[in-house]
This record gives structure tokens, C-alpha cells and sequence, in this order.
């Protein structure tokens, strides 16, 4: 019996991809605490964002996989020999300056989460820094990436504690496919954390993430049907946590009046139905988990992005010497990410909201570039976008466009 | 390669103003053409954007200044139209932020910029490719264009260490077999280098571009570089090959190889390979894909030395000269009596330092090593280790000898059970 049970488990990870783990770096500690905020301040009024963002989610996923696997390129290579160095240079200074927004949210998972366990983030941050900087460096980085991904079934622990506070599931059901009013949209509060749900659902850097690993797995676009399958699970899985924290933080917090989170011992009530004296502990080691297999990826992808799209050396089974921007590239965002956690007073919650929102008002560049690339006939052949894809690919740009420019004027 | 650079570079004169012989602007360079079938260095022209359309300029009929100005010395309303450019070598469009192969490198790089050479010759110019910049310099040069005066990037770039490509060790990747062909791109630099650099540098391309490389180069260098890519990308470029191609590097390659490639492909795909070869070395193939993989027979090649037990070292060393297979195979040589039965092994130096007369019988080793075709690849290593072999003979169990493992097979071996 047991050993049938190790066989299962040992099956589906065989199957997990580039897609499962993309969309679990996606719930870092930047989306814990944004999905968390989002239910404790608007309980289940949000909920109806989650299908629209999942079916975009899908979509845009889908399209980084099928691009990778076609040409067998990272999407930083495509801009760039589609776009020229201008274009990839503007492109890659965004990414870094967001993506560097995402490794401070990282790290303010590390320090809030070791907090709990009464651990000063004068120790805690600096500590994991250098971990995460030998980890991917010394190149141990696959084994590792296991015990994170099976970390990751901590997010049960949120779907658990959803069910354990008895939440008014007719009203979760209910706003969970009830369109919005428009009313609502005037209130700025509302707008701003819905770009934030959205930027860190559909983070910019996912994408360049995705393409990359798929390209490097060297999926043909034979075993294609593989990689859609494990991009559509992923996101599933992602956003059904996503559902579930915010269902949790609405019964618990926002039924509380606890509608503000400051710090993640705000947070940590959310999973008292489930643990509870034993609540901090697992929220604290859910989010140590995600912040630092976040911190761990993200700041190597964006090197490897930049230097990519660039032409810079890059990999690290290449010397220091050899692939100096690489190597510059990645310590300076992992040290400097680390480092601003340390400026005492940095409101944590607060700052990891902002970055997602910054992720939201980034990715239409990122959605503009990618549907270009991938309905152009001499790149994709035959598998250029279905006029489906298009439109939702489209409408998500327009829509995100539409949001980041109207959230100044809902200002009073 | 060059520190200081006189040349002129692509960036600069891309967009440059041109004059015509009134020395009124007539209008703007868009793109560089050279027609590579006829000479890979030299440009054959200019296209000039103009009010009245695309115009096509020689290099004979314009002058370029210090400052990458173009004059043309003839008036604009007699340049030539410019007619189809399929045929041409666009460096924007072909060459600019597009990946080529470092043949002096060996490695895979992006093209930043191109240093042109002007040299005045009878009356025109003369313009050359001298180098592609893969460094910083080409990238910042680029990236200021048009935000920065000309005179002050320069200032710039010129602090900058180059990093720089000589022309001549550049290799283009054209992905499209029509253009490749009128553009006459063969890989013939790529093919000089070790199959082992060639598969370092395939590894790193895309998978199309992959196969672009493999369906030009030579077949017995294509047959060595695919011997030593990774398994999973030897598989894709087979497969993408037509069978016809994909049979001819087989049959180039180590029948042991051969037999370990096509087993990785759908039985569908290797079926069609094996039928386009020819039938000799189909057969050997054949036989080898029948052994399980982690056996002896399964790692053996059939290309071996083997002399009849009276044979003399001076046979032995006519044997040598026409022997066909791989260096590796050759460290010894194996005694078969009449019925193909292994009765001895003979070490190569000791038939080289014997007089030719020698009867090879009384050079052969002792013990007799040998394993069976079933025994396990693990027994394989330890023989060979415990023996200090390059080359360990195969029997069946009537004894026969079938084939020999090589020591370079048991590296690899060793290295996939790490």
C-alpha cells in the first residue's frame, strides 16, 4: 500500500513541469500577502476577479509555452531578434526594476515569516541572502527545487483552513461569478488591489520564466500536449489557492473587521480555524517556504533574461570572469533586495502590494511584445494565435491598460 | 584581433543622410546588401530610402565621409531602382541582433554591430566586412543612436574594450533552406572544428537552427558531432532530418552509436532510417539494436580488428591499414580460429615492435578477457578497469567473437551513472 502510494507520488512528479512550478513560484510571498489583503479588506468581493484572471492566466501561459516550444527560444531572444536592441534594452530595464520590487517582497516574506518564530530579520535576512547565493551558484539548484515544490503542498493548508472557518459559501459561490458593479470601480482602493491581483497572478517575469524553461527542457512541439496540460494544471492549482486564501482571510479577518494587514502576524489568523494555536508556525514555514524558492528563482531568471536578450555570457557553469554582467547582475538584486528589507520602518505588507501592483502595470508591455511575436506566420508556421486567444490575450492588455490609467483619477 | 578600429560601423551608416552629385539630400540608408554567393566580404550595394522609392547604389558610385556621410556622383534621378532584395544578404535585417556561431570561439553569439572597411578604389569606394562586435561597445553604440550626438557616442564607445569577430571566423545559422541555398551558406568553418566543439555549439542553438547545421555540414563530420551530443538532442535532430539525410550520418556513425541513437526514436521513425541505408551496414546495425541496452551487446561496436590464429605481425599490420573504423577500436588486435571462435588478443605495440615475421600467437595476452554479449554493461567497467584495457572483446555463446567495447564507451557509461 505504501509503496503504491510512493509510485503515485513519484509519477506526478515526473509530470510536473515548467508550467506547476511557474505558477507555484507565483504564489510567493508577494501574492500571500495580496490575496490575504484582498479578502481581509473587501471579504468576498473580489472573488469574481479570480475567474477572468485565470482564464487570461491560462491563455498567456499557454502562449509562452507553445512559443517555446515551437522556436525553441527564450522570449527575450524573440524580442530581440524580432524587435532589435532597443526594444529588448527598454523591455529588459523594466523587467529588472520590477522584478527587483518582486526580490524585496521576497525577502520581506523571509523576514516576516521568521519573525514569527521570533527571529530578527537583522539575522534571518542576511543569513538567507547567502544561502540563496551558494544554493544557485554551487549549482545544487534541481535537488533543491524538489523540497521546494513538495514544500509547496503547505498551500493545502490554506484550502483546509478556507473549509475549517465555515465561510458563507453561498456568498463565496455567489461573488465568485456574480460581475462586478460598476460602482465599485470608482472606489480607488478596489482598483488598486485588483491590478495587484492581477500582477501577481499574471507576473511579468513568469512569462520570460515559463518560455525559457520550456525552451530549455527542448519540449518539441510533439510532446506540446504534455506541456498545455501541465500549464493548465498549474495555473488551476495556483489560482484555486489564490481562491482559497481569500475565502480564508474573508471569514476570518474581514468577518473580524480586521480589514488592514500590517505584518504577517495579521495574517496568521486566517489559518487559526485550522491550526490554531499552531497557526503561526504553519503560516510561518508556508511562507518561509515560498519566499525563499521565490527568492531563489527570480533573481537568477532575470539575469539570465537580460543577459540573453542582451548578448551578455550568461549560466552559471560559466566563470565569474567569463560572465561578469551575469554574475554582477544577480548578487547586486539579491543583495540590494536584501538590503532595503533592512531600512528599519519599511512597512512590509504595504511594499509587497506595491510591487504587485507595479507587476500589474507592467505586464501589458510584456502581452504586447508576446502577441506580436506570436502571430507572426514566419516564427509560429501553423500555430499562430486562434482568434480566441487573441481576444482574451487583447482584452487582458486593454483591460490592465485601462485600470492603471483610470486608478490616478479614482484618487481623491 | 584589432584593438583600434578605422573601420565603419553598420550602426553609423544605417539611416546616414545621402547626398546626391548636386549635394542635395536624396535620401537615407536602409540597408547594406552583399551577395554572398559571389563574395562573402565585399558589398555589392546600398539600398537608399528615397521620397520617389528604394534606390540600389554600388559602392563605385558614392564616396563615404569621415563623418559615415554618403555622396553619390551621380544625380539622384539617375539612380538605379532598387529591384527584388531576396537575393541579397541584408546586414539589418539578416545579420543585425541575430545569432551567428564564433567559429574561432566555438561558441554561439549575438551580433551588437558590424565594422564595415571603406577604402577609396577608382573613383568610388570599396567596402568591406572586417569584424561583427559581440561586445558592449556595438550594444552602447546602438542603444544612443539618435538620443546622443554622433561625435559624443563615439567619444563613448571608444573607451569601451571591443569585442570583436573577425569576418572570416563568423558562421551564419539561416534557418530557411531556399535562402540558404542562394546564400550559399555550407559551414565549412563550423565543420573544421572537433565534432566535439561542433556539438558544444549545436547544443546551445534552437532546434530549427539545429538542424539547419546538420543538413549542411559534411556527413561523416555530422555523423562525429552527432556521436556527441546529448542523447535527447541527437534524437530531435534525426528526427527532424528527412529520412534519406538521417540515413546517410548513420551510416557514418559507430554502428554501436547508430544502434543506441535509433533506438531513442519512435520504432515508426527508425524503421524508415534503417531502410535508406545501405545494406552492410544496416545489418550491423540491426543486430546491435537487438541486445538490451544496459548489456555487453548492447554497448559493443562490430568494427574490430580480427586476424586468423596464423596470421604474422606483419599481416596484422596490413590488416591495420585498411581497417576503416574508429582510432579507438585499434589498441588491439583479436585471434579467431576457423570457425570465428576468439582464441587471443594481441596489444598493438607489441605487433608494432616485433619483427614482421613474428607469428602473432606467440605475442597474444594473458589472461584471455572477455565477456559474454548478455552479461551486464557494470561487469563491462570492471573488467576493463581490473585489466587496464582500451578494448574488451564481445562472444556469443558459441564463442564467436561478436564485437568490442571500447574504453571511450565505458567513459560515457560510467558518466550517465553518475
Amino acid at each position: 500500500m505504501l509503496s503504491r502510494w510512493w509510485i503515485k507520488l513519484l509519477l506526478f512528479f515526473s509530470v510536473v513541469g515548467p508550467g506547476f512550478i511557474t505558477a507555484n513560484v507565483d504564489n510567493d510571498a508577494g501574492g500571500i500577502f495580496t490575496y490575504s489583503q484582498a479578502g481581509a479588506q473587501f471579504g468576498y468581493s473580489l472573488l469574481w476577479t479570480m475567474v477572468p484572471i485565470t482564464i487570461s492566466l491560462i491563455v498567456i501561459q499557454e502562449m509562452c509555452a507553445r512559443m517555446g516550444a515551437v522556436t525553441g527560444k527564450g522570449l527575450s531572444d524573440l524580442i530581440r531578434e524580432e524587435f532589435g536592441i532597443r526594444a529588448t534594452f527598454l523591455m529588459m530595464f523594466a523587467l529588472v526594476i520590477v522584478n527587483f520590487g518582486n526580490v524585496i517582497t521576497e525577502f520581506l516574506g523571509i523576514a516576516g515569516s521568521l519573525e514569527l518564530f521570533g527571529i530578527s530579520r537583522y539575522i534571518s535576512v542576511p543569513v538567507c541572502a547567502v544561502i540563496v547565493w551558494f544554493i544557485v551558484v554551487k549549482g545544487t539548484y534541481t535537488s533543491v527545487e524538489k523540497v521546494f515544490l513538495g514544500a509547496s503542498f503547505f498551500y493545502v493548508a490554506y484550502i483546509i483552513a478556507g473549509v475549517l472557518a465555515h465561510p458563507d459559501w453561498s456568498a463565496a459561490m455567489v461573488n465568485t461569478v456574480r460581475p462586478p458593479s460598476f460602482h465599485d470601480f470608482h472606489n480607488s482602493a478596489y482598483l488598486y488591489m485588483i491590478i495587484g491581483l492581477v500582477g501577481t497572478t499574471i507576473a511579468p517575469w513568469m512569462q520570460f520564466y515559463l518560455q525559457a524553461s520550456v525552451a530549455e527542457k527542448r519540449v518539441s512541439i510533439k510532446q506540446y500536449a504534455a506541456s498545455r496540460l501541465d500549464v493548465i494544471v498549474g495555473c488551476l492549482f495556483t489560482d484555486i489557492v489564490a481562491w482559497f486564501i481569500i475565502v480564508a482571510c474573508a471569514a476570518t479577518l474581514f468577518a473580524a473587521g480586521h480589514t488592514e494587514i500590517h505584518d504577517p502576524a495579521d495574517a496568521v489568523v486566517a489559518l487559526e480555524p485550522l491550526a490554531s494555536k499552531y497557526a503561526s508556525i504553519l503560516f510561518g514555514a508556508g511562507l518561509l517556504n515560498a519566499s525563499l524558492f521565490a527568492a531563489s528563482i527570480l533573481p537568477i531568471s532575470t539575469a539570465y533574461t537580460v543577459c540573453e536578450g542582451l548578448g551578455f555570457e550568461s549560466g552559471v557553469d560559466r566563470s565569474f570572469k567569463e560572465a561578469r554582467v551575469f554574475y554582477w547582475l544577480y548578487t547586486i538584486l539579491l543583495a540590494a533586495g536584501a538590503g532595503f528589507v533592512l531600512i528599519p520602518g519599511v512597512p512590509l505588507v504595504k511594499v509587497s502590494i506595491l510591487s504587485q501592483v507595479i507587476n500589474g502595470i507592467a505586464l501589458p508591455a510584456v502581452l504586447i511584445f508576446m502577441l506580436l511575436l506570436i502571430n507572426k506566420k514566419e516564427l509560429m508556421g501553423s500555430h499562430t494565435n486562434s482568434r480566441l486567444f487573441n481576444m482574451i490575450a487583447w482584452s487582458t492588455t486593454v483591460v490592465l491598460i485601462l485600470l492603471s490609467l483610470a486608478y490616478p483619477f479614482t484618487q481623491k | 584581433m584589432p584593438i583600434v578600429n578605422h573601420g565603419l560601423a553598420l550602426s553609423r551608416l544605417l539611416g546616414t543622410r545621402v547626398t546626391d552629385s548636386s549635394g542635395a539630400v536624396a535620401g537615407k540608408v536602409r540597408e547594406v546588401a552583399l551577395r554572398p554567393q559571389e563574395d562573402p566580404n565585399r558589398v555589392s550595394g546600398l539600398v537608399i530610402k528615397t521620397a520617389h522609392g528604394d534606390r540600389f547604389l554600388v559602392p563605385s558610385m558614392i564616396q563615404i565621409g569621415a563623418d559615415a556621410q554618403v555622396r553619390a556622383s551621380s544625380p539622384a534621378s539617375e539612380w538605379p531602382h532598387a529591384a527584388t532584395l531576396d537575393d541579397f544578404f541584408l546586414l539589418e535585417r539578416d545579420l543585425l541582433d541575430q545569432q551567428i556561431i564564433d567559429v574561432h570561439g566555438r561558441k554561439v553569439v549575438r551580433v551588437n554591430d558590424v565594422d564595415l572597411h571603406p577604402e577609396p578604389a577608382n573613383g568610388g569606394v570599396n567596402l568591406k566586412i572586417s569584424e561583427v562586435d559581440v561586445g558592449l561597445r556595438g550594444a552602447v553604440r546602438r542603444l544612443l543612436k539618435g538620443v546622443a550626438p554622433a561625435g559624443a557616442i563615439e567619444a563613448v564607445v571608444r573607451k569601451l574594450k571591443p569585442r570583436v569577430i573577425p569576418w572570416e571566423f563568423v558562421d551564419l545559422i539561416e534557418t530557411d533552406p531556399a535562402r540558404r541555398v542562394k546564400l550559399r551558406i555550407d559551414h565549412e568553418r563550423l565543420s573544421q572544428l572537433h565534432p566535439a566543439d561542433i556539438a558544444d555549439i549545436v547544443e546551445e542553438l534552437a532546434p530549427a537552427e539545429r538542424e539547419a547545421v546538420f543538413e549542411t555540414l559534411d556527413e561523416e563530420v555530422a555523423a562525429e558531432a552527432l556521436e556527441e551530443v546529448d542523447p535527447d538532442i541527437q534524437a530531435s535532430i534525426v528526427e527532424s532530418l528527412d529520412p534519406e539525410r538521417a540515413a546517410d550520418i548513420v551510416e557514418e556513425m559507430d554502428p554501436d552509436a547508430a544502434a543506441d541513437l535509433l533506438d531513442q526514436l519512435p520504432e515508426e521513425r527508425s524503421e524508415e532510417i534503417l531502410e535508406e541505408m545501405e545494406p552492410e551496414e544496416r545489418e550491423e546495425v540491426v543486430e546491435l539494436l537487438e541486445h538490451g541496452e544496459n548489456t555487453a551487446a548492447g554497448r559493443m561496436t562490430t568494427e574490430f580488428l580480427a586476424a586468423p590464429e596464423d596470421a604474422t605481425a606483419g599481416q596484422a599490420i596490413e590488416l591495420l591499414r585498411a581497417f576503416e573504423g574508429g582510432v579507438e577500436s585499434v589498441a588491439t588486435i583479436y585471434l579467431v580460429d576457423a570457425d570465428g571462435k576468439l582464441t587471443g588478443s594481441v596489444p598493438l605495440q607489441r605487433i608494432v615492435l616485433n619483427s614482421p615475421m613474428k607469428p602473432l600467437k606467440e605475442l597474444t595476452a594473458h589472461p584471455l578477457v572477455f565477456v559474454h554479449e548478455s552479461d551486464k554493461q557494470n561487469k563491462v567497467a570492471e573488467l576493463m578497469d581490473k585489466y587496464n584495457l582500451y578494448t574488451l572483446p564481445v562472444i556469443n555463446r558459441e564463442q564467436r567473437l561478436r564485437g568490442i567495447i571500447t574504453a571511450d564507451d565505458v567513459i560515457t557509461l560510467l558518466r550517465e551513472q553518475r
